[in-house]
C-alpha cells in the first residue's frame, strides 16, 4: 500500500462516506469544540484566570477531530502539545459526558491546564503534558518523537495481551529530523506493530520553516524507506483526514505493520501564545494569510451543506472560522460547546492545587 | 551471602556470575508470563557475552527479542510496554552505549512515576557489561552510574559476587522501579569467585550494603570489581597491622548510609574507591553525605580514589595509570590512617 495505491484502487470507497449524516454533524460539531477550547483558554489568560503556555491547535483542528473520530474504544493515542483538543475527545463520539468512555473528560483536562489536583497527574507536569493510563493516552514529554517508542512498546505489549488494539501517534514535521523518530519507526516496521505516525505538518516548527527541517516534498517518500505505507491527507478537510487515518489504521489492526501519515496543514498563531508577536515578525504576512484561508471549519461546513446534511439557515448560525480569540463570542459557537467548557472550567476553578509537600513525592514506587 | 530466604544449601551448585545472572533471567521469565528481554543479539545469539545464551530457545522469538541497534528503541519501546501492564529487561550490549537511550531513560523512564503520581510503575531493568581493566578502550569500558544517579527516579545496582548478582537482579525485575544494573564483565567468568548459589527462589535486598572484610582502623567503601582490589589493600595494610573494613554498596541508588555511618563510627576513617572518574562521582557523593552525617566521627579527611578525569585509553600501562590500582588504595589507607 503507498499514497498513490490506496486512491487508486479499484471500487474503494473512500471510508468517510460510510459515516452517518449524525456522524457527520458531529464531526462538524467537535470541530468547533476544539476550536472552541482554544479561543477560549486564551481568552481566559486575557482576563487574567490561567497561567501557562497555549500551544495552539487553531486552524489544525481537522487533524485532530478527523484522525480521533474512526478509532476504537480500545485504541491508544499519544497526542503532543499542539494536540489539547485530542485529550477529551478521544472515544468522546456522541458521548462528551460519558465517565465510562476511554478517554479523558474536560474536567480532568481543564485540571491539568489550571495546575489542579484532580488533573490526572495531579499536575506535576505542564498543561500540554497529560495523559493517563486507563484512557488509553499515553503521557507526552518535551523530547519530540519521544513517544513514537513509547507507542510501539504500547502495540507490543497489547499484542502480548492478545489484544487487538492501534496506537496512533502526533507529531510535528519538526519532529521528523530526530534520530528517535526514525528508530522507533524502523522497529515498528521491524516488528510489523500496529502503530499510526501521523505527523501534522503546520509548515512552522517553532521559528524554523519545512525546508530547513526536511528535503522531501512529502513525507510518503520516508515511509518508502521503512518500506510501510505513506499516505498524505489535506489537513484542512477533517474527512479527508478521517479516510487516510482511517486507510491507515485498518492496515494496521489487520496485522500488515505501521505506516505514516503526513497532514499538511498550517499553524494558525505562534508556537505557543507567549511567541504570537514575534511569529508575526518571523513569518510572512502573506504567507500566514493564505494558510489560514483554508478553515477548516469552513471546509466542512461546505461540504456538509453539499450533502445535504445542512441547511443554509442552520449552516449560518455558527460562524467561528477566520475570527483569532479576540474576535470571536460565545455565540459563533454551539450553546452545548460552550456550555461543556463552562463545566470543564468550573470543575477546574473549584479543584485544590496541590500541596506543596506533594513535590516530594513520587520518585519511586514504595518498595515494600 | 545476605540473602533474604535462607538458601537450601543442600542443592547448591557452583555458579559463575554470568550463570547466576542467566538464573536469575530464567526464573524471573518462568514466573511472570508479561515478562520480555531484548536487545541487540540477545536471541540468536544469546548476547554478546552469552548471558542470554538458551533464553530465546526457552521462551520464545516473542519474549527474547533480537532488537534493531537502537538503544533508544529497546528503552522506549520498554517504557510503553511497562505503561501497558508488561516487566522487561534491557540488555546494553556494552553498558556504554547506553548513551544512545539517553534520553528515553532520563526523561521518560525516570520520571514516569513521578510524573503519574504514582499511578504509572516502571518494572524495566537496564541491565548491560561494565568496567574496564580489560583493555576496552574508550567505549567498553566505562562506568558511568553518576549519569544515572544524578537522574532522579532510577535504582542503580553494581553486584560483586554471583550470588548477590542473582538475587540482586530478581529483586530489582521484581521492584516496580528502574534500575540501571551494572554488570561487571571481568567478572563473568572469573572462576575464583563462582559460589555456591541457592537453588531457590532467593533475593538480596536492594539498597542494602555488605561487610566484605571486617576492621577497625579504617573503612573501605566501594562497589563492583574495586571490591577485590580492596580487599587487596585490606591485605597488604594487614600486614602493617592496620585492619581496614571493605564495604561492599552493592545498590547505590537507594544508597544504605545507615552501614557507611555504623563503620565510620567504629573506624573513624573513610577512603571511597570507584573505577568512574573522579568530579561529580559516586565517591563524591558518597564522602559529601558522610562529611555531613559523620563529621563528629571522622579522624582524618575523607578520601576518594577514583579514576582520573579523562577518559579510559586502550593499551595497558595508558589504562591502568589512569583506573584506580591497589597501591593506590592502599597508599589511601595509610594516608587516613596515618593523619
Amino acid at each position: 500500500m503507498s499514497a498513490t495505491t490506496v486512491s487508486a484502487k479499484e471500487g474503494h470507497k473512500p471510508p468517510h462516506q460510510l459515516l452517518s449524516k449524525e456522524d457527520c454533524l458531529e464531526i462538524f460539531k467537535q470541530l468547533f469544540l476544539a476550536r472552541y477550547f482554544d479561543v477560549r483558554l486564551i481568552k481566559e489568560k486575557k482576563r487574567g484566570r490561567l497561567k501557562g503556555t497555549l500551544y495552539s491547535s487553531h486552524n489544525q483542528e481537522a487533524v485532530i477531530v478527523g484522525s480521533l473520530y474512526g478509532l476504537e474504544s480500545t485504541d491508544w493515542i499519544s497526542p503532543i502539545h499542539r494536540d489539547m483538543p485530542g485529550f477529551f475527545l478521544k472515544d468522546a463520539k456522541f458521548r462528551w459526558r460519558d465517565e465510562n468512555r476511554i478517554g479523558m473528560s474536560i474536567k480532568e483536562v481543564c485540571s491539568q491546564v489550571w495546575g489542579r489536583s484532580d488533573s490526572p497527574g495531579r499536575a506535576r507536569d505542564n498543561w500540554s503534558h497529560i495523559g493517563r493510563r486507563s484512557a488509553n493516552i499515553i503521557h507526552s514529554t518535551s523530547m519530540l518523537a519521544g513517544t513514537i517508542p513509547v507507542a510501539a512498546g504500547v502495540a507490543y505489549a497489547d499484542r502480548m495481551k492478545g489484544g487487538n488494539a492501534v496506537v496512533v501517534t502526533y507529531n510535528g514535521e519538526g519532529s521528523t529530523a530526530q534520530g528517535v523518530f526514525h528508530e522507533a519507526i524502523n522497529y515498528a516496521a521491524v516488528h510489523k506493530l500496529p502503530v499510526v505516525t501521523i505527523i501534522e505538518n503546520n509548515q512552522w516548527a517553532y521559528g524554523t520553516p519545512t525546508h530547513l527541517e526536511y528535503s522531501l516534498e512529502d513525507f510518503a517518500r520516508r515511509a518508502d524507506g521503512y518500506g510501510i505505507p505513506g499516505l498524505v491527507a489535506d489537513g484542512q478537510d477533517v474527512f479527508d483526514v478521517y479516510d487516510k487515518v482511517m486507510e491507515a489504521v485498518s492496515f494496521s489492526r489487520a496485522g500488515n505493520g505501521p505506516s505514516i501519515v503526513e497532514c499538511k496543514t498550517f499553524r494558525a498563531y505562534g508556537h505557543g501564545d507567549h511567541d504570537d508577536d514575534r511569529a508575526a515578525k518571523y513569518r510572512p504576512t502573506q504567507g500566514v494569510e493564505e494558510g489560514r484561508k483554508r478553515d477548516p471549519i469552513a471546509i466542512c461546513r461546505a461540504k456538509l451543506l453539499d450533502w445535504g446534511y445542512l441547511s443554509k439557515e442552520e449552516a449560518g448560525l455558527y460562524m467561528a472560522e477566520g475570527k483569532g480569540s479576540a474576535q470571536t463570542t460565545n455565540e459563533d459557537f454551539p450553546p452545548e460547546v460552550v456550555e461543556y467548557l463552562n463545566e470543564g472550567i468550573e470543575f477546574a476553578l473549584a479543584s485544590p492545587v496541590p500541596p506543596a509537600e506533594e513535590g516530594g513525592k513520587w520518585v519511586f514506587k514504595e518498595i515494600s | 551471602m545476605s540473602a533474604t530466604v535462607t538458601p537450601d544449601t543442600a542443592k547448591a551448585t557452583k555458579k559463575n556470575f554470568l550463570n547466576a545472572l542467566k538464573e536469575a533471567l530464567t526464573e524471573e521469565m518462568e514466573r511472570n508470563p508479561m515478562m520480555i528481554i531484548q536487545g541487540e543479539d540477545v536471541g540468536l545469539l544469546g548476547g554478546a557475552f552469552g548471558v542470554t545464551e538458551g533464553l530465546q530457545e526457552q521462551f520464545g522469538t516473542h519474549r527474547v527479542v533480537d532488537m534493531p541497534i537502537s538503544e533508544a528503541a529497546i528503552i522506549g519501546s520498554a517504557v510503553g510496554m511497562a505503561l501497558n501492564g508488561m516487566t522487561v529487561v534491557c540488555e546494553m550490549q556494552f553498558i556504554d552505549f547506553i548513551s544512545c537511550g539517553f534520553d528515553q531513560i532520563v526523561n521518560n523512564m525516570a520520571t514516569y512515576h513521578y510524573r503519574t503520581a504514582g499511578e504509572v510503575n516502571m518494572p524495566i531493568v537496564v541491565r548491560g557489561p561494565a568496567g574496564g581493566y580489560s583493555g576496552g578502550a574508550l567505549y567498553h569500558s566505562q562506568m558511568n552510574e553518576a549519569w544515572f544517579a544524578n537522574s532522579p527516579g532510577l535504582q542503580i545496582v553494581c553486584p560483586s559476587t554471583p550470588s548477590d548478582a542473582k538475587g540482586l537482579l530478581k529483586a530489582a525485575i521484581r521492584s516496580g522501579n528502574p534500575t540501571i544494573f551494572y554488570e561487571v564483565k571481568n567478572l563473568y567468568r572469573d572462576s575464583k569467585i563462582a559460589e555456591d548459589l541457592p537453588e531457590g527462589d532467593y533475593l538480596v535486598p536492594l539498597g542494602k550494603a555488605a561487610i566484605r572484610r571486617p576492621g577497625k582502623d579504617l573503612t573501605y567503601v566501594t562497589y563492583g570489581q574495586n571490591v577485590y582490589h580492596c580487599l587487596q589493600a585490606a591485605e597488604t595494610l594487614a600486614g602493617q597491622g592496620i585492619e581496614a573494613e571493605v564495604i561492599d554498596l552493592r545498590t547505590l541508588v537507594p544508597l544504605d548510609e545507615a552501614t557507611i555511618l555504623e563503620s565510620i563510627k567504629r573506624t573513624n576513617r573513610l577512603v571511597v574507591v570507584n573505577e568512574a572518574p573522579m568530579t561529580c562521582g559516586f565517591a563524591g557523593e558518597v564522602v559529601a553525605r558522610m562529611s555531613d552525617l559523620a563529621f563528629e566521627y571522622l579522624d582524618a579527611p575523607p578520601v576518594r580514589v577514583t579514576r582520573l578525569d579523562t577518559p579510559v585509553p586502550w593499551v595497558e600501562p595508558l589504562e591502568r595509570y589512569v583506573l584506580p590500582s591497589v597501591d593506590d588504595i592502599v597508599n589511601a589507607g595509610l594516608r587516613v590512617a596515618k593523619f
